[in-house]
């Protein structure tokens, strides 16, 4: 019973397996979870950047893959989706700095529970080489898109991805449920039981409260989704008839089955779904939160506001799944709530705005890469962000929904936000995980490339959406209006070749500087939590014997003389 | 710091019987099973009442699981009550029609199988006041009578655990004589649907106290087995609320 032991970490007797690839060691996992999400990331944009070749040069030829065909287009966009949302959004905020960090920020030496955490990743792991294996069956990926809606989902004679292909995406995205809800309890049960002493609820890192709340919400929605799922695959499969309507005409052929409501598919997925956005954006709002505090060397503006709008966040996010449906049909009474609770959503993310740049004004910046960072992350919040109550407008939503508008809304908030917070955390925690800094000028080049790319991508597709483009299809060039936005659709794609050129900078710094980069000490960015009292790298033991004692909040910069020796912050621990 | 205690205190009563020494483990002589601090551990330096403060992570952990579940079933409960709500348009007869086929339940064997989920639940919590008793003993260094009554108890548990779950088959049995598969109609895909998902997460329970059972006879580790058949308990007697419930959502909705 390794977890019951105080201090299981034992290097000098543990093997190789072990140490790196069965380790319980709450930071060899977050690591893993962080390469994991790494080659996850660069698989989904490679799909992207195909999607996006096709979508400008529609008669392209790829090299090895050939011309991209329609069914071909759609695999890549449901692959693409599920792979972003699933496995890089939803896992390295969250399970990637979440496993490493929290524990560290709470002043505990390991997780609640390290060989659930161990069960997860590698299950996590399973999962993703069960979704990429789509592209080497029969038919190749599903069709049916990341929400899978009912009923070319269990219709096998749907389309050429619906049979195997789409099994293979029910049996990746269970197990990962299962790997979200293990992981998340353990989560749970390190914030509520693993504090140090002097670690109040009240000074706890806005990271922390981040990750625990999103645990919460991992619990909840992926329970659901499980449900879901296994419905799924029980019409798929024995027969059932859950989401299959009568009278359905599939090539030709009717089908002879029906009763099942598609729309009951609908709301599950989207009861999942909806707090699946908040899953990924609320450990990136943490991050911020707690970088811009560190960068512009003062207390983070309304510490208790933001954690009441993290709560009010997560649930309010429960309740809004609705917007997701506007154009099926809905009773207007109906849409009228969820319209209105959609928008009630804008008012606790409006709090976490107002008090990022009440955090940053007047604070003295050090625009460092992180910072950097971070503040595009405010950006891209607040230009995603308000298209959100325009969405949630019925009237305009129905207009809207089937457009490009919906999609540059989406990547700007939870792909575009979600990334940028992703990348201030890899530059800010990088030497407590490898020991070494990242280097600061290929840093700032691959952030401005970034960051301009991200709104040269996609402020134009809120225009074709404006202007009626649909989205989904793989080529509308036959028709006439929207033949005439085919500049835009290039340009889109140009910009995004070259975005996607820039993350090779990234890539380059990240092994360069794991490798070769300046040896870190145990407090670069003069921060005030727990986890910079240690050395850096981590030692493998954490705080070994010597817990810390909390006596103060995560937040006390810009003292002046009450601080240690000409230093402007004091640690969490400093009495 | 309060003292250090030689118990350990799981369930937080204030201290009504006087303490026999305040030592350390191992002051009072006494079986392996029993005593001080460091039950067959001895290699452990941590003092009694700081492990039984961290052993009550796994009930943590264990209303975590009570919660996932219960949303669980909850969402099937929602999905189930849209479902027999849905009206199909019928171009035929150009109205629209109800579909829903309700389930004729067979009653009596789900009102023993209930009987004897109960009772599973109550033999659980006798073999829970047993161990607290013994614990309470050992605190005062006094082996405790000859036996493990809990072990009695719990195998209780278990048999009756295995019961419903014999009973249950009988009920697919009896439906499936009338010709009422998985896939049949709308009703009977949810009434499935629901008692199986009940019964695999009640053998999840049953896995749970079978290791007790074999703990019982390696009496290794006796604060860590209390917390593990208390977490136990509460997965147990959720999953008979959680029968009851179900038992009670099919019946109002019968028709």
């Amino acid at each position: 019973m390794s977890d019951l032991s105080p201090n299981p970490a034992q290097p000098s007797r543990a093997s190789f397996l072990r140490r790196y690839l069965f380790s319980t060691d709450h930071k060899v996992i977050g690591r893993q979870y962080f390469f994991l999400s790494l080659a996850a990331a660069l698989s989904g944009a490679w799909l992207s950047l195909l999607m996006r070749l096709h979508l400008a040069w529609p008669n392209l030829a790829v090299p090895f893959l050939g011309e991209i065909k329609p069914e071909n287009y759609l695999g890549y966009l449901t692959i693409h989706g599920t792979v972003m949302v699933f496995f890089v959004l939803s896992t390295v905020p969250q399970n990637g700095f979440g496993t490493y960090f929290l524990p560290l920020q709470l002043g505990a030496n390991e997780m609640a529970f390290p060989r659930l955490n161990l069960v997860a990743f590698w299950t996590t792991l399973t999962s993703f080489l069960v979704l990429m294996s789509v592209f080497f069956v029969p038919g190749g990926a599903s069709i049916a898109g990341w929400t899978q809606y009912a009923p070319l989902s269990v219709l096998a004679s749907a389309g050429p991805g619906q049979a195997l292909g789409t099994d293979l995406w029910l049996v990746s995205i269970g197990l990962f449920c299962l790997a979200s809800v293990m992981s998340a309890s353990s989560f749970i049960a390190t914030t509520v039981k693993k504090r140090v002493a002097g670690m109040t609820w009240m000074r706890m890192p806005l990271t922390c409260w981040a990750w625990f709340i999103t645990a919460i919400l991992i619990l909840l929605a992926f329970s659901i989704l499980l449900v879901a799922l296994v419905m799924l695959m029980s019409d798929r499969h024995a027969g059932t008839n859950f989401f299959v309507p009568g009278g359905l005409v599939v090539n030709g052929q009717p089908v002879q089955r029906g009763g099942g409501s598609p729309l009951l598919w609908q709301h599950l997925f989207w009861f999942f779904g909806h707090p699946e956005v908040y899953i990924a954006i609320l450990p990136a709002m943490g991050i911020t939160s707690h970088l811009l505090s560190n960068f512009a060397r003062k207390p983070v503006f309304g510490y208790k506001a933001m954690v009441g709008a993290t709560i009010a966040i997560g649930s309010i996010g429960f309740m809004v799944w609705g917007h997701h449906m506007f154009v099926s049909g809905m009773d207007p009474h109906v849409g009228f709530a969820f319209s209105a609770l959609t928008t009630a959503i804008a008012v606790p993310s409006s709090i976490k705005v107002f008090n990022w740049l009440g955090t940053i004004y007047g604070g003295r910046i050090r625009f460092t890469t992180p910072m950097l960072f971070s503040v595009g992350f405010v950006s891209l919040f607040i230009a995603g962000g308000l298209t959100g109550p325009l969405l949630a407008q019925p009237a305009l939503d129905e207009y809207l929904h089937d457009t490009y508008f919906v999609v540059g809304h989406f990547h700007l908030i939870m792909a575009m936000a979600g990334l940028f917070a992703v990348f201030a955390a890899t530059h800010f925690w990088f030497p407590k995980m490898f020991g070494r800094l990242m280097n600061e000028r290929l840093g700032r080049v691959h952030f401005w490339i970034t960051f301009l790319g991200a709104y040269a991508i996609f402020i134009p597709m809120h225009l074709l959406g404006i202007a009626g483009h649909p989205r989904r299809y793989s080529e509308l060039t036959g028709v006439q209006y929207v033949a005439v936005m085919a500049p835009w659709q290039r340009i889109i794609t140009y910009a995004a070749i070259v975005t996607l050129a820039g993350q090779i900078i990234f890539l380059a710094n990240l092994f360069w500087s794991m490798a070769k980069g300046p040896r870190a000490e145990a407090n670069p960015w003069e921060s005030t939590t727990l986890e910079w009292t240690l050395p850096s790298p981590t030692p493998e033991d954490g705080f070994g014997t010597s817990m810390p004692t909390v006596v103060r909040g995560a937040y006390e910069y810009g003292g002046k003389s009450d601080g240690e020796a000409g230093s402007d912050y004091r640690m969490q621990n400093s009495p | 710091m309060p003292v250090a205690r030689d118990h350990v205190e799981i369930e937080r009563k204030p201290p009504s019987k006087p303490k026999t020494g305040g030592g350390g483990p191992g002051k009072i002589p006494h079986p392996r099973d029993f005593g001080g601090g460091d039950d067959g551990e001895p290699d452990r330096d941590e003092n009694s009442s700081e492990r039984s403060e961290r052993l009550l992570i796994y009930r943590v952990l264990m209303v975590v699981c009570i919660v996932a579940v219960a949303v669980v079933f909850i969402v099937l409960t929602v999905a189930y009550l849209y479902r027999r709500s849905v009206l199909h348009f019928d171009e035929d007869k150009g109205e629209e029609l109800h579909l829903w086929r309700p389930l004729v339940l067979p009653y009596l064997l789900l009102w023993i199988n209930s009987l004897v989920l109960l009772a599973s639940s109550g033999t659980l919590e006798l073999a829970r006041r047993q161990m607290t008793k013994q614990s309470e003993f050992a605190s005062m260094g006094i082996v405790p009578p000859a036996g493990r009554r809990e072990l009695s108890w719990l195998t209780a548990t278990f048999g009756l655990g295995l019961g419903f779950l014999g009973g249950q088959a009988l009920v697919w049995n009896t439906l499936r004589h009338r010709g009422l598969f998985l896939h049949a109609n709308a009703s009977s895909s949810f009434f499935y649907a629901f008692t199986a998902l009940h019964a695999a997460h009640l053998v999840g329970g049953l896995v749970a106290l079978a290791w007790l059972i074999f703990r019982s006879w390696r009496p290794r580790r006796r604060d860590f087995r209390q917390v593990a058949l208390q977490a136990t308990g509460w997965y147990w007697h959720f999953m008979g609320i959680l029968w009851l419930a179900i038992f009670a959502l099919l019946h109002f909705t019968r028709k």
